[in-house]
């Protein structure tokens, strides 16, 4: 079961950077997972979420809410999803109303964030961490980022690109605690 | 037709003309097969890297010399079996082809197929035929098994070596008799006392006949090739550079009228790290010391000869040919510098050219007297040097040996030489030895007391390096590493330890410079790739950094650190099965490369296997004893293992091996927390407080601690401490969280 906090935020977003800038102590938690949508244009599916290249999309096709599964081969600690979304491009397509779920699977999700984009044009992040310290992260097998209404009311959606972002463990297996120093760091491999 | 022939082929071969060489080859032995012609073919072929050509023409030669040239093809096409089964057939009636040479391939060959004791046998037995075969020496001490240097190059190779000078300048006067360089000779007679002069006809006239029968001798110039062959060979070992280098020997020629220890040493020159053709023509390892092999040695400096008559040919001055050959002196003479002849009486060892480019006396010039024949930078500096300044030079100091030159070949000299050749010899073994058993400091105290222009060359300078790398001491590593790069900016002999020593210092600018510098000068070589993977790696670019290691792999797979950087890539990448396999290459390559065990008991660790962890960091502990990094982890494997008592005592001999190094005490104050020590654990860990004020996780361990102990206060303040030292994601929220229950202590705790 996803730690998570309870009832659902609200947050308006807007804007967006262009460039994708992201904590050293991130790092891309997905490349493993398991990657599925709801639905799909033939053309525009799920791989076009995953490839870095912001001219390709995904484009549902179907009822909403339009969903976008990740599911994880072990438990992780997430702390951050990305998404890249242009409203100048995509218009209607744009996505307006994002919640996201987490949990053991399709079975038991719930929801841990709700963001309300406004025209936003570029990467958009969503933290994931709660205000407690000890929700910095959530720690879940499946995430899924659920697209419940477009700007201007469209039926469909576009979304160019998705990442998502947790701790890096730490190097030194079998520490309490990460090391912060540079003499601690040089002692602590060998090379 | 045949001799023409089998003139113009050697010819072209020392002029690197070897699409030439071939083809005229291939129309000798079409006209004239024979072993002989087969044997030169194969040389051909050899030189210009096309090992399966001559593998193919060889089987089932019987020459002794045909047997080494196949050996070699096998084993630059990775068929060890079949190499070995040509050197030592079963009926073990007929010896080893080319004595030091031959024992030294198959020393090799044993040591790729895991039969160590073997090739510790052959090693030693490459060492006594042939003393500067240096080497086979390293590859003693890389296995672990080398003895003192100062036992392996001491009188009794002294004398050895003065046999093989020997008869290498009886050949050389014969040589230069046999007409080549008739006028050189009456030139150099006309300033040399009557004496030498003399002397050297008399010895001229002897040489003679011998050249006569080299010239058809089934040990013939593919000696040469067949020497070439073996640096080849050494590019793949560790020592990658420097073994090509110091694999070749130069024909030894002995100077008569030298006042100074002649010693002379060919090199081949350029022997840089891809032509491994060129350097073999010319100076052929020397490994002929029995007298039996006489023949062979002659033929080698026979074919030196033709090519000091095309160099003639080729413009250079007259003089400069013949004072490659010339007994009287010859050896001096190369070293340009020696201008007067009281500098000549200094030189001891003299690294000679016979070709034109082969300005190993440049070299000479450069460095001071000494030279050590092995040294690499001295080669690659002869070889960037112009033969024209060695010409001229020669001629100078041709014409004062021969007026200085006491006439008589005295062995006196070639005794000094010997020995004074040995002595720089035993340091370096003796620095190398040590090194590769992981006693840096006595190694450096070694490498301190070499004089100083051999100090200051590149080999000498890596080696400095790597001492401190395994020291810990990255500063001075790369103190050390740049003089070496000044010293040899060509040479890429240790620059994948550099790589990492920049790593570790998170010297981004200089790392990528260096990557960039390597790659440029030689593309082919496993170090650069290795210096660029570090490059990506350091900026956690690990999927590239991996990439490039296996590059690096792929260009040499027997050079294990690029396997072990493989390794601790997948491991970064989370990837531990193919990070297993990785350093399990790597000792298959070098099992005393003690970075894959570390690598090993690292995986182990983080999948809990504790008891495998424990049993690989002892295994690289028993090969690296003075390593504090090392002694740590074991002590936390032990932990892991609930060896509490061990633990701790590995923990304290690590903190006595080097007081730098803050791990241990921290990892001694986790053990003491585990065994309910609190107090102690504090005590250690305010030690470690003021040794190292600004990390995190000290602060937080304490906090810990204060909070176990009730005392909030103390605590917070250092949980506050903790945090204001920015520690990461993960532990702030860890410490946060405790902050938090720190008022409400009935809370069961979970992370902490």
């Amino acid at each position: 079961m996803a730690d998570s906090s309870e009832g659902e935020e609200e947050g308006k977003l807007t804007g967006g950077n262009q460039e994708l800038v992201v904590d050293e102590d991130l790092q891309e938690m997905a490349k493993k997972a398991a990657w599925s949508v709801s639905s799909c244009k033939p053309g525009n599916g799920v791989f076009s979420l995953r490839d870095d290249n912001l001219e390709t999309y995904w484009q549902s096709d179907g009822a909403q809410p339009h969903l976008v599964n990740i599911q994880f081969q072990k438990k992780v600690k997430l702390q951050l999803v990305v998404l890249y979304v242009d409203f100048k491009l995509d218009e209607s397509y744009t996505p307006s109303k994002i919640s996201i779920r987490a949990g053991d699977g399709f079975h038991n999700l719930k929801e841990i964030k709700t963001v309300e984009l406004v025209k936003p044009t570029g990467w958009v992040y969503v933290s994931l961490s709660g205000s407690d310290p000890r929700e910095t992260f959530v720690n879940t097998f499946m995430l899924q980022i659920a697209v419940l209404s477009n700007h201007l009311n469209g039926r469909d959606t576009h979304v160019r690109q998705v990442k998502v972002y947790g701790p890096r463990p730490n190097p030194i297996p079998h520490q309490p605690f990460q090391f912060t120093s540079t003499e601690f760091i040089t002692y602590s491999i060998l090379r | 037709m045949e001799a023409i022939l089998a003139e113009c082929v050697r010819d072209n071969l020392r002029h690197f003309v070897h699409r030439n060489a071939i083809f005229m080859c291939e129309r000798l032995c079409a006209e004239f097969p024979s072993e002989t012609n087969l044997q030169l073919l194969a040389t051909c072929y050899l030189q210009n890297n096309q090992a399966h050509c001559a593998y193919q023409i060889l089987k089932g030669a019987h020459m002794a010399q045909c047997r080494y040239l196949f050996a070699l093809s096998c084993f630059q096409m990775d068929l060890l079996t079949e190499a070995e089964a040509a050197l030592s057939p079963s009926d073990s009636s007929t010896e080893v082809p080319n004595g030091a040479a031959g024992h030294y391939l198959l020393g090799l060959i044993f040591r790729y197929t895991d039969r160590r004791e073997s090739a510790i046998h052959h090693f030693n037995q490459a060492l006594a035929l042939d003393p500067l075969l240096w080497t086979a020496y390293e590859e003693l001490c890389i296995l672990g098994a080398a003895e003192e240097a100062t036992k392996v190059f001491d009188e009794g190779a002294s004398l050895c070596i003065q046999k093989q000078y020997l008869h290498i300048a009886l050949y050389s006067q014969n040589m230069r008799e046999s007409g080549e360089d008739h006028d050189i000779a009456s030139s150099r007679n006309l300033g040399s006392s009557d004496d030498s002069t003399r002397q050297l006809q008399t010895q001229g006239n002897g040489q003679r006949d011998i050249s006569r029968n080299n010239h058809g001798a089934p040990s013939s110039q593919p000696l040469n090739c067949g020497s070439a062959g073996l640096p080849f060979y050494n590019t793949p070992s560790p020592m990658a550079t420097q073994s090509q280098l110091s694999g070749v020997a130069p024909p030894p020629l002995l100077r008569n009228a030298q006042p100074n220890g002649p010693n002379v040493r060919a090199f081949v020159a350029d022997n840089s790290p891809r032509q491994t053709v060129n350097p073999t023509i010319p100076g052929p390892r020397r490994k002929f010391v029995d007298e039996g092999k006489l023949r062979k040695v002659s033929e080698r400096l026979f074919s030196d000869s033709g090519q000091r008559r095309s160099m003639r040919l080729a413009g250079e001055s007259v003089v400069n040919t013949n004072s490659f050959l010339s007994v009287s002196g010859n050896g001096t003479s190369h070293s340009s510098k020696f201008l007067g002849g009281s500098k000549l009486t200094s030189v001891a060892s003299r690294s000679f050219t016979y070709r034109k480019g082969q300005s190993w006396t440049n070299e000479n010039a450069e460095e001071g007297i000494h030279h050590e024949v092995h040294d690499d930078s001295r080669s690659s500096i002869a070889a960037t040097n112009s033969s024209q300044s060695v010409d001229s030079r020669l001629l100078e100091e041709e014409g004062l040996s021969r007026s200085s030159g006491a006439a008589t070949l005295s062995c006196s000299r070639y005794n000094d030489g010997a020995s004074e050749i040995l002595s720089i010899l035993r340091f370096l073994g003796d620095g190398f030895r040590l090194s590769c058993l992981s006693r840096c400091k006595d190694a450096l105290d070694v490498y301190i007391r070499l004089p100083q222009k051999h100090y200051n060359t590149g080999w000498v300078l890596s080696q400095v390096g790597k001492a401190y790398f395994e020291m810990v001491d990255y500063l001075e590593a790369d103190r050390a590493f740049t003089l070496a790069r000044i010293a040899s900016p060509y040479s890429l002999e240790g620059m994948d330890i550099y790589s990492t020593v920049l790593y570790h210092l998170k010297e981004d600018m200089k790392l990528s410079y260096l990557a960039q510098e390597l790659v440029a000068t030689d593309r082919l070589a496993p170090q650069s790739w290795c210096a660029m993977g570090n490059c990506y790696s350091l900026q956690k670019d690990h999927e590239t950094a991996l990439k490039n290691f296996q590059r690096s792999v792929q260009l040499n797979s027997r050079f294990a650190y690029a396997h072990t950087l493989c390794g601790h890539e997948h491991v970064s990448l989370e990837d531990f099965e193919n990070g297993i396999k990785s350093y399990h290459s790597a000792l298959m390559v070098d099992s005393r490369h003690y970075n894959a065990w570390y690598g090993l008991g690292m995986i182990y660790l983080r999948q809990e296997k504790f008891e495998f962890s424990e049993h690989h960091f002892r295994m690289a502990f028993r090969i690296n004893p003075l390593s504090s990094v090392i002694m740590s982890y074991l002590g936390t494997a032990l932990h892991a293992l609930k060896k509490n008592n061990e633990a701790l005592e590995m923990m304290e001999r690590a903190i006595l091996a080097d007081k730098k190094n803050p791990l241990p005490l921290y990892q001694k104050a986790n053990i003491l927390v585990s065994m309910e020590n609190l107090d102690g654990a504090l005590a250690v860990l305010e030690e470690l407080k003021e040794y190292a004020p600004c990390e995190s996780s000290v602060y937080a361990l304490m906090g810990r601690i204060y909070k176990r102990r009730n005392m909030h206060d103390k605590a917070m303040l250092h949980f506050g401490l903790a945090l204001d030292l920015k520690p990461s994601a993960t532990d702030v929220a860890a410490i946060k969280a405790a902050i938090e229950k720190l008022h409400v202590p009935d809370e069961l705790e979970d992370d902490l």
